[in-house]
């Protein structure tokens, strides 16, 4: 009894960390992530690959630039379905996936990514290694508590699923942001709107190019760890690494520095890292 | 002694009719027909022409450039992202730096020129003439636009029983904004569907709509606003220098397929 005990918890022991890098952007450090993770979990490797959309046969191009195609969420008030893509959309995708366009701007269904990352990684990785995709497409989930899309930085999974842009775009930004961007709004130009709100709420939101992100993405990156362990990722304390940040104000806030952990989360990534097995 | 040479009205007339109707001419069959000619459209069309293409833009208004002669609140300063600047040195059109990476001019000024260096690269311009439907080859490949006089649609339609003209090309741009009309038109034919504006509350649709500038259909390539409409993009963001550099990828995409053809 005790030795079948034993054995599997043996067998759950969590071996590898393996972040892979998002598509084109190089907004998060990730050596810096990587070792975050490290000081943490001593006891593993945690290595950084490239991202799993590159070096993809033709075939495979043409077939996952397809899925991503109509894996785009259309309507932000209606669950996703799948849906036959232009060919405008599979080209565009196609040359996402061979570097030749920038992603930027489309939304694409979260779960429908995640069937995509599962099936790229199936055969490299299993249980014993928690993977971590960084990239530059934003995703979302829809909520039935709204009935609407919302945008996602982290996606808890088999990969977990860390949205660069997500950090920047999901969170919302401080109410008095949004009331003050309807007003300008109404008055036309948004390029210069958008520098104006930058301004006015400067400090109070994640921007593009901001040193933050890095610090931010450790955050989520040991969320996904502690997400792969023991399928709890979050806690409701603020300060607290785990928290999971609907506004801007607080995954800033969250997401400081470090410790950052609460006392029980605390405790517990300790015991993680001296012994980071799987616990469900 | 009078200011101006003499002449008769019938040479005024005749000069007006034949040059008129040389230009309908080389236009019945061109190499690229652009319907709209807003800052995307008219950007398309003069790069094309700058590299020998022979392009004719369709405008329902008598003026061209769209909504590209006013900035925001109808205030004449427009403003550009780095790197849309570079456009603007193209065209000779002097602008301010605001701060680093955002750059502003005056409308007209920018609008005017931009109008002269398409007409100076040789493109043809048909105003006041409205896209009516598209002409469609093989395999329902666009081969061309389907026009009338744009009074024609504006007034009832027992005075006004004229039936529109074809003209052919080898390929279509649809430079016609958010109403994305030749679009549409493949859509009245179950040929495509458009999904319409996506997500209004994301800002980082600028790039999207560059990116996806390009064929829609087999002869049929989509740009500036229209982008948004067809590929559902989010609606939000995209500004006059998205609009120029949508228009020059367009260019970019017509050009390549013309070479290989």
């Amino acid at each position: 009894m005790s030795r079948t005990s034993t054995s599997r918890r043996s067998e759950k022991r969590l071996r590898g960390i393996e972040i892979r890098s998002p598509e084109c952007s190089n907004e998060v450090d990730l050596a810096e992530v990587a070792s975050f993770l490290s000081s943490i979990f001593p006891s593993m490797s945690v290595s950084v690959k490239p991202t799993p959309f590159r070096d993809l046969t033709p075939r495979a191009i043409e077939k996952t630039a397809s899925f991503l195609a109509s894996s785009r969420v259309k309507d932000i008030s209606r669950p996703f379905e799948p849906f036959e893509p232009m060919y405008g959309e599979v080209d565009y995708e196609v040359r996402g996936l061979t570097g030749d366009a920038r992603l930027g701007g489309i939304v694409y269904d979260a779960r429908r990514i995640e069937e995509l990352l599962i099936g790229l990684l199936r055969t490299r990785n299993g249980l014993d290694t928690a993977t971590i995709v960084m990239t530059d497409r934003l995703v979302s989930t829809y909520s039935y508590d709204d009935l609407r899309h919302h945008l996602r930085t982290i996606v808890h999974g088999f990969p977990s699923i860390v949205s660069v842009p997500g950090l920047v775009e999901a969170p919302a930004k401080p109410r008095q942001y949004y009331i003050l961007k309807q007003r300008l709004a109404s008055a036309g130009d948004e390029t210069m709107d958008s520098e104006l709100l930058k301004r006015a709420f400067k400090g109070r939101f994640l921007d593009y190019g901001s040193p933050k992100m890095t610090e931010v993405a450790k955050g989520l990156a040991l969320q996904a760890v502690v997400h792969h362990l023991t399928l709890k990722p979050s806690c409701p304390n603020k300060k607290c690494r785990l928290f999971n940040a609907h506004w801007q104000e607080d995954l800033l806030l969250s997401q400081s520095g470090a410790p950052g952990l609460c006392s029980k989360h605390a405790e517990l990534i300790r015991s993680l890292g001296r012994a980071p097995t799987i616990s469900w | 002694m009078p200011i101006f040479e003499k002449s008769s009205e019938s040479a005024v007339t005749r000069a007006i009719i034949s040059q008129f109707a040389k230009d309908m001419d080389e236009n019945a069959e061109t190499d690229v027909i652009v319907i709209g000619g807003g800052p995307s459209g008219l950007m398309a069309a003069r790069d094309l022409a700058l590299k020998g293409v022979r392009v004719l833009v369709v405008e329902r208004n008598n003026y061209l450039g769209g909504g590209f002669w006013i900035g925001g609140f109808l205030m004449n300063t427009i403003t550009v992202r780095a790197p849309a600047q570079k456009v603007l040195d193209e065209l000779k059109v002097k602008y301010k730096m605001y701060e680093k990476g955002l750059y502003m001019t005056p409308g007209p000024l920018a609008c005017s020129k931009l109008i002269a260096s398409a007409c100076e690269a040789g493109v043809s311009i048909l105003n006041m003439a409205s896209f009516d439907d598209i002409v469609l080859r093989e395999k329902n490949r666009v081969a061309g636009a389907v026009v009338n006089w744009t009074p024609v649609g504006a007034l009832p339609r027992q005075i006004t029983c004229v039936d529109p003209i074809a003209l052919e090309s080898k390929l279509v741009i649809d430079a016609t904004g958010h109403d994305a009309m030749v679009v549409k038109k493949l859509e009245e034919r179950g040929l495509i569907k458009t999904p319409g504006f996506g997500p209004m509350w994301i800002e980082k649709s600028e790039d999207a709509v560059v990116e996806h500038s390009g064929f829609c259909h087999p002869g049929l390539i989509v740009i500036g606003m229209a982008v948004s409409t067809t590929f559902g993009l989010p609606r939000m963001g995209p500004t006059f220098g998205s609009m120029l550099l949508s228009g020059r990828r367009g260019a970019d995409v017509a050009y390549k397929y013309l070479k290989k053809k």
